[in-house]
């Protein structure tokens, strides 16, 4: 080792033994632990712990709970992607527009919801979404519909939920793109209006290539923020109703904070891990292929 | 001591630095009787834990033990005490709900009560409850049976004094009050609150969990008939499809007149003095549930005062059990918010004679016992989550019973593995 080598060595040590201590010590304990039928019976006395093997993981894929977590959350996703970063990417848009005036004002109110508490805007926001007295289905009156019972009703009330979450993310992507979007080169943007590109043509062929690599990024963070949802089930709705909005995480929670079954709950989140893991690798496959990376 | 002294001795030269050092002192020290230990910590929750503080006052007066007091939200009690068990966070002394005994004994969280006379005056059936294996690890404070909470003024306008005892004729009543109120519900019980549908189910007769409480028995008559009961009420829409989340002030909507009954526990009464601005005391009134055949055992929670195995002042915490459980300060929190107490010779005092309570006196000699094991506040649940199903038209009585069964099977699955092999009873 040559002593600029041993230098940097000695430079970078503090930060990785933080990292083995924070990061990679506690990952391999939990992957140890899921293998374990740790439960509150080992709280009590340490020889209750059996070694399983891969029998959370059996037990798991038994629970109907469990796919149905599964499932949630990927319709979470799934919905809650396009909703989020097709919020953020117009918003983005109209606020790029030469037109627009008092946009630092905007940008502001826009981006004011992603600094506020989860806690504080649920509540609003379960006001808000109230069959009998909240504005939401007052707004719907208005156009003739009829009342939804938004966070009573087992199919509506993903969707009420994702209303919520897009509302609240939305800010921080849009100020991304509003970043990227002034990148943007003029001039191709001038000679492709000069060349007679309609305003779609120019989206799709100047924009959009440009913002590709952000737009990539923004993805990557929003797929795996809508895998990990929690905090706004738990405070909209507490996995109700019927178990229609519990996530894999408030699964994984409820098995592991609330029953103590930290086995179980360590397959769980494993199992989320290889998940989002997988979906990220997809992901930057597809963005090298469009040559965004 | 000599600190103390110090203190105050050197507060007699007035220079600001000795005066300011003096007040640190006296602060510290008090220049009197002083404690050299650390605050005893307790923890008690919801309204219990909001008010325990009035009741710490006496208890440092009379043996300068300071007392540091936390209030718990309910809903998050049970991992929050199981998590601090874990971290070795637990507080000296902490109120402890019936149902969880059995589960904090096990993982050995309780110091055993060093000595009987101090459960020598209570309740039986709250004794009973409290015990684990016929030993006492939590001396009971207050006892809480389930009744329901009725709307004088709109039962008299149906033509009801007080509400019917059996459940057929009570959910004739509930018709009758729905035929003249179309638009709004009578009986509010919402669908994540599992203990109307467990009074039910106790109020068969049932038991609920078989070969040493290791595997479900749901599948019964009993079960089936309680079942039916209790989706009749949603399915007649006299109880609203709903979750807590969404009925944003219970209390509120009871005192509108949105709903007639509501089965609920003593704690209600310090809301209805507290808001007695929104509905007046002749408005309201309280009876037992009524059951199959008449009033029966319903759900019951009392609640026990208990002490960390791990406390490093014994017996100053188990001074302050004596405290909070003496006959007088709990008729002084059954005057603060209602409490029930648990001690025989408070129920002696006039101040329990009020006929209000009578209702809550009559239901406490008839508790429901509840499996003693530690899956069972988990079992309640699943059970109640299965119940919501059957309600949202998804499951089918016959369906639901089997798929609690298989539930409650695989939660137990661990207990039948250590009964089995013999290492728990």
């Amino acid at each position: 080792m040559s002593s600029q080598e041993r230098t940097a060595w000695l430079f970078t040590a503090p930060v990785l033994a933080i990292i083995v201590a924070v990061l990679v010590l506690p990952v391999t304990l939990a992957l140890a632990l899921s293998l374990t039928d740790y439960s509150i019976y080992a709280l009590a006395d340490w020889d209750n712990v059996r070694f399983v093997g891969l029998g959370n993981f059996q037990e798991l894929l038994r629970t109907a709970l469990f796919w149905r977590a599964l499932a949630n959350t990927a319709l979470f996703a799934v919905l809650g992607v396009p909703m989020a970063i097709g919020a953020s990417l117009g918003a983005a848009l109209l606020l790029h527009d030469t037109t627009v005036r008092w946009k630092a004002l905007w940008r502001v109110a826009l981006f004011a919801p992603y600094v506020t508490s989860v806690v504080a805007t649920a509540v609003v926001w379960r006001f808000l979404l109230n069959t009998r007295f909240g504005l939401i289905n007052y707004a719907l009156s208005w156009l003739g519909l009829p009342p939804v019972d938004w966070l009573g009703d087992p199919h509506a009330s993903i969707p009420a939920i994702l209303l919520f979450v897009t509302w609240k993310i939305f800010g921080y992507n849009m100020i991304v793109f509003t970043a990227a979007l002034s990148a943007v080169p003029q001039d191709l943007m001038e000679a492709a209006r000069l060349d007679g590109a309609s305003r779609w043509g120019r989206f799709r062929h100047v924009t959009l290539p440009a913002i590709g690599p952000t737009l990539l990024l923004a993805s990557v963070m929003s797929v795996a923020g809508f895998l990990q949802i929690f905090a706004e089930p738990y405070v909209m709705t507490l996995g109700g109703p019927a178990q229609s909005t519990v996530t894999v995480l408030y699964f994984m929670f409820d098995e592991g904070f609330k029953w103590w079954n930290l086995g179980q709950a360590s397959a769980v989140a494993l199992i989320l891990f290889v998940l989002i893991l997988t979906i990220t690798f997809v992901e930057t496959r597809i963005g090298k292929r469009n040559q965004w990376l | 001591m000599l600190m103390g002294d110090k203190g105050c001795r050197r507060a007699d030269r007035v220079t600001r630095r000795s005066v300011l050092a003096g007040a640190a002192a006296l602060a510290a020290t008090s220049c009197g009787p002083r404690s050299a230990s650390p605050p005893l910590r307790f923890w008690a929750t919801s309204y219990e834990g909001d008010y325990a503080p009035h009741l710490m006052t006496a208890f440092t007066a009379a043996t300068g033990i300071e007392v540091d007091v936390q209030s718990i939200p309910s809903t998050a009690a049970h991992e929050k005490m199981l998590t601090a068990f874990a971290g070795d966070a637990l507080p000296d002394v902490f109120a402890l709900p019936s149902g969880w005994i059995g589960e904090f004994q096990m993982i050995g969280a309780l110091a055993p009560v060093p000595s009987p006379d101090y459960v020598a005056d209570v309740l039986p059936p709250a004794l009973a409850l409290a015990q684990v294996k016929g030993r006492n690890f939590a001396v009971p404070w207050s006892a809480a049976p389930q009744v329901q909470f009725y709307r004088r003024d709109l039962l008299r306008d149906a033509g009801y004094e007080t509400p019917p005892d059996t459940w057929e004729a009570w959910r004739e009543m509930g018709r009758t009050i729905k035929r003249r109120r179309p638009d709004e519900f009578v009986f509010l019980t919402l669908l994540n609150w599992p203990d109307t549908l467990f009074s039910m189910l106790y109020q068969t007769g049932m038991t609920m969990l078989r070969d040493q409480d290791t595997r479900g028995n749901f599948r019964s008559p009993e079960a089936e008939s309680a079942f039916a009961f209790y989706l009749s009420l949603f399915t007649e829409n006299l109880a609203p499809r709903a979750l807590s989340t969404e009925v944003q002030d219970a209390f509120a909507a009871f005192a509108q007149g949105r709903y007639a009954v509501w089965p609920s526990w003593p704690s209600l009464l310090l809301d209805l003095h507290r808001r007695r601005a929104e509905i007046p005391r002749e408005r309201w009134g309280v009876a037992r549930l009524a059951g199959p055949k008449g009033p029966g055992p319903t759900a019951m929670i009392a609640s026990n005062v208990v002490v960390s195995a791990r406390t490093a002042q014994p017996q100053a915490a188990w001074a302050l059990v004596r405290h909070l459980t003496s006959t007088a300060t709990e008729l002084r929190f059954q005057q603060l918010i209602g409490n029930l107490p648990a001690r025989a010779s408070a129920w002696a005092s006039p101040q329990l004679q009020m006929p209000v309570l009578r209702p809550f006196a009559e239901q406490m000699r008839q508790p429901a016992m509840a499996p003693k094991i530690v899956e069972w506040e988990r079992i309640q649940i699943e059970v109640q989550l299965v119940a919501e199903r059957v309600v949202r038209g998804l499951l089918t009585i016959p369906h639901a019973l089997a798929a609690i069964d298989g539930r409650v099977d695989q939660i137990l699955a661990k207990r039948r593995a250590l009964v089995e092999a013999g290492r728990i009873a």
